[in-house]
């Protein structure tokens, strides 16, 4: 269901002025196996983007000629619905209301690990088929989540979880196989659009782990090393 | 803060009150002296008129006795003599001899020498009683009793006290009224002026004073505080370009560190002591990037630009921040826990909101004792919202207090404690940007942080 048909390789635009970022993004993101195209110039990527179909556009924000947001917002006047992940060195609250008001899908804020670009991707890539995916019941293997009454259970065992750990574990489990950092939890489950010093949602996440994994012979939720989480399938078998 | 004070606070509509007082005790004492004044000058005639008269009448009496004094009584009680004119003779058991009284007078009131009685008279064929002011002087045996009828004069009285009442309330309410308009113009100006201010307080700074082109001092003291906001406008702008600026050159650099970094770093060996460094030099470069995030945060906050608000619940959003805490306290065994009223709504934005109350949550797990406990309490105050977080760590030194307020201000007993110190800046800087106040107090031991924000803020 989730697996990348090698087939059909993802193609990525970005609009990115800084030569260097842009050459340690493109060799990062093709050795993912994406397809990138890039441009370093605002006008340049704005007719890159209206001229081929692209499945995902990174557009830096401060870029000579045009600037990334207003390419956002001209691509969807046009009608241009790619997700687009904006990347910037304005790092305010209300610069990135501002990016995603223009049309942006996600905001990131430099310096970034490629790791968490690289997540961001996946998850836009992924939302575009199987998004409002309204099933009332979400489940990993034999883990089970009922969004109407709010239960969780593992082989059919109830499992006891608080609201924001439900909430933290359905996020998850809609993006099996994903990686997800810890700033796009903070983002999504938090709400909280900055970093709190302490690292809090590793407890959170051990706190989870301890909730749905402990009595069970095969683990679900995974800590990808510099990265993030994920849950996973286990391997058949 | 909002300009809708009570009508007598206004310093425009008390100076019209006094303006109205003192008004109204010159006219009321000009009128008041020029109906006394008259009051006076007819009754002191009249009695003028009846001393001439008695000299007159006596020296009549002196020339031809009491059939004389009869005599020239009757001839001046005909119609030709004088208007108003009161006589009456009488003998010494007080039987009338002459004059126009039909008899001695009932009813008499005294004042000093002076007899006054009313009498009934007849004006166009009805009686009415007419006011007798008269004087008795023994004259021979007899008694004659010499009088004027002051009606007349008791009507031109009466027309001048109405004249002076009139007067007095005209004058009052004219002033009143002139009063009343100039201070809600005043009021109208000092509003409108009010409300700009307001909108250029919570970070409008494009806006100026409205003006009216009269070229009055109100319009002179605007264009002087336009002047002023231009210029406020311009460093404000410098500043945040320059802040702009700053940021997206320290990030794009900082960004190709990272990315050389990153492909150093090798993917399958995590924990090499090789690459050790490497990882250390990351995590340096993640601490220079929070440190100016908070940076560039408090300066935007303190610059004053716009920021999207809504209204929010403060205790919700405290409650969501503590569970976020929970498990970190809980692990050194400090409570943290949330107290006050139900829900305490405020207009503010809600991230930089969260990250004043993180701010405060971290500082005081950071400082707290293990088993320490630590209470965040938001309570409704006077139509805002008073937020407290108090812990039982070290707190800080009265003296102290105010400095730690300012960026990098660390306390210089501990610099074991890991944190850039800017933390309690962008509290203050969230508060202020909320039109709010930030305490600090004494917990003993520990720390209170009180952030008062007002209603209907900023």
């Amino acid at each position: 269901m989730h697996a990348t048909p090698a087939v059909h390789r993802m193609q990525i635009l970005l609009i990115e002025d800084d030569r260097e970022t842009a050459t340690y993004l493109v060799n990062g993101l093709r050795q993912e196996g994406y397809a990138v195209q890039h441009c370093a110039d605002g006008r340049d990527g704005l007719f890159a983007a209206i001229e081929s179909a692209f499945d995902l556009l990174i557009i830096d924000r401060m870029l000579p000629h045009l600037d990334g947001l207003s390419i956002i917002s001209l691509l969807r006047q046009k009608d241009i619905r790619s997700p687009v992940l904006v990347l910037s060195a304005l790092g305010t609250v209300d610069e990135r209301v501002a990016g995603l008001q223009a049309g942006g899908d996600d905001y990131l804020i430099k310096p970034f690990a490629f790791s968490e670009l690289l997540a961001r991707v996946q998850a836009l890539l992924r939302r575009t088929p199987g998004e409002g995916r309204s099933g009332s019941v979400v489940r990993v293997a034999d883990l089970e989540l009922n969004l109407l009454s709010r239960r969780a259970t593992r082989d059919g065992r109830e499992i006891a979880l608080t609201n924001r750990e439900f909430q933290l574990l359905e996020f998850l489990m809609r993006r099996v196989g994903q990686v997800v950092t810890r700033t796009m939890l903070l983002e999504s489950v938090w709400d909280l659009h900055f970093d709190p010093q302490t690292n809090l949602i590793d407890v959170h996440i051990s706190r989870l782990r301890q909730a749905i994994d402990r009595d069970f012979d095969r683990p679900l939720l995974h800590t990808v090393r510099g990265a993030g989480y994920v849950i996973r399938e286990p391997a058949a078998g | 803060m909002k300009p809708t004070a009570p009508a007598l606070r206004s310093s425009a509509a008390r100076l019209a009150l006094w303006y109205l007082l003192i008004l109204v005790l010159g006219v009321g004492a000009l009128l008041t002296g020029v109906y006394w004044a008259t009051e006076r000058t007819l009754l002191v005639e009249a009695d003028r008129v009846v001393e001439a008269e008695r000299q007159a009448l006596s020296e009549n009496y002196d020339d031809g006795g009491t059939a004389r004094l009869i005599m020239v009584l009757n001839r001046r009680s005909d119609d030709w003599g004088r208007l108003g004119a009161v006589y009456l003779l009488a003998d010494a058991q007080g039987v009338r001899m002459a004059g126009n009284l039909a008899a001695w007078p009932e009813d008499v009131q005294r004042s000093g020498d002076w007899l006054e009685f009313e009498l009934d008279a007849r004006d166009n064929g009805v009686s009415t009683p007419h006011l007798v002011r008269a004087r008795v002087f023994p004259i021979g045996d007899h008694q004659l009793l010499i009088g004027n009828d002051m009606s007349e004069q008791q009507r031109l009285v009466a027309r001048l006290r109405a004249a002076t009442l009139w007067g007095s309330g005209l004058t009052m309410a004219l002033v009143a009224l002139v009063g009343w308009w100039y201070s809600r113009r005043v009021a109208g100006r000092v509003q409108a002026v009010a409300h700009a201010s307001e909108a250029i307080i919570s970070g409008d700074l494009s806006q100026r004073l409205p003006r009216n082109g009269s070229g009055d001092e109100f319009d002179q003291l605007t264009m002087t505080v336009n002047h002023m906001l231009d210029r406020v406008e311009h460093q404000t702008t410098v500043l945040r370009t320059t802040f702009g600026s700053a940021a997206h050159d320290l990030r794009t650099p900082l960004q190709r560190i990272r990315a050389r970094l990153d492909s150093l770093l090798p993917v399958d060996e995590p924990t090499a002591s090789r690459t050790a460094p490497l990882h250390e030099a990351v995590s340096d470069l993640d601490r220079i990037q929070r440190t100016l995030s908070t940076l560039l945060q408090i300066a935007n906050a303190e610059s004053g630009v716009a920021h999207q608000l809504q209204p929010l619940d403060l205790v919700q959003l405290a409650r969501e921040l503590i569970e976020l805490y929970a498990p970190v306290a809980r692990a050194r065994r400090i409570t943290l826990e949330v107290d006050g009223d139900e829900a305490v709504e405020i207009t503010g934005n809600r991230q930089l909101l969260a990250q004043l109350l993180v701010n405060l949550i971290e500082n005081a797990i950071k400082y707290s004792p293990d088993d320490g406990g630590i209470t965040v309490r938001v309570t409704r105050d006077r139509g805002g919202a008073l937020l407290e977080v108090r812990d039982q760590g070290r707190g800080i030194p009265e003296a102290l207090r105010n400095a730690a307020l300012l960026p990098f201000r660390r306390l210089e007993s501990e610099p074991q404690v890991p944190g850039s110190g800017l933390g309690l800046s962008l509290v203050a800087a969230v508060v202020r940007l909320h039109g709010g106040r930030l305490q600090l107090d004494d917990n003993a031991p520990g720390l209170i942080v009180r952030c008062e924000f007002p209603a209907g803020a900023p």
